[in-house]
């Protein structure tokens, strides 16, 4: 059994869970940086927020000029439009590494953090534990 | 992961960490409403816009990618994702 540790923080009005990877891309742009994102189980896809990708020096113009198509996404009201990008690594503390599309924002004001949403535990086969009132987080991965 | 991987997350996950556990203290500061910059658990630059703070700390010779960069939201917004 692996576990992956998350933080548990109060952020933007409610208490978080927050989660730290390193985030690699070769292809089709070149991207390496660490993210701070909320787990969001409520999402179904992994999302990379403007302002991580302002932090990567990419605009979303040359997003744009990546040939797949842009997905919408309806966020807090408001909506997006994404690229997904197939063969995204991300990278925890202990040495687990996922590869899995990640989607970057192209289009749209959207406000909303990053978020590692319920396709990572797809596809990791992963358990989230969660104790609020201790504010303990982590992922439980079977082997 | 190589000791420069975990070094950057490491120091990624500390600055995360002092920007949550100070936001009270950084909001009273005067920063509620600006993106900030931390970096070993000090606000190294702020700006009214994220584009205006990239730009501060690529003059400053610092890489944005790899500092910890987050919007400071006024004490009892919430965000609804």
């Amino acid at each position: 059994m692996k576990k992956i540790s998350l933080e548990v923080y109060h952020f933007a009005g409610s208490l978080r869970i927050i989660a730290t990877f390193l985030l690699r891309v070769e292809d089709p742009i070149k991207v390496f940086l660490p993210i701070k994102a909320i787990v969001d189980t409520g999402s179904p896809i992994t999302l990379i927020s403007s302002t991580d990708l302002q932090r990567m020096r990419i605009s979303k113009l040359q997003l744009q000029n990546i040939p797949v198509k842009n997905n919408p996404v309806n966020i807090g009201g408001g909506q997006i439009f994404t690229k997904e990008i197939e063969k995204t690594k991300i990278k925890f503390g202990n040495d687990i590494e996922v590869e899995m599309p990640i989607n970057f924002p192209v289009k749209g004001e959207g406000s909303q953090p990053s978020l590692l949403g319920i396709d990572f535990m797809l596809k990791t086969k992963s358990k989230l534990i969660f104790n609020p009132s201790k504010k303990e987080a982590y992922f439980e991965i079977e082997d | 992961m190589t000791n420069q991987e975990l070094t950057l997350l490491k120091n990624f996950e500390q600055d995360s960490e002092w920007f949550h556990n100070n936001n009270k203290e950084i909001i009273k500061r005067g920063f509620v409403n600006k993106f900030v910059a931390v970096k070993d658990k000090k606000i190294i630059s702020s700006g009214k816009n994220l584009d205006e703070l990239i730009k501060i700390l690529e003059e400053k010779g610092e890489n944005p990618s790899y500092i910890f960069i987050e919007f400071v939201y006024p004490e009892g917004f919430t965000l609804i994702l």
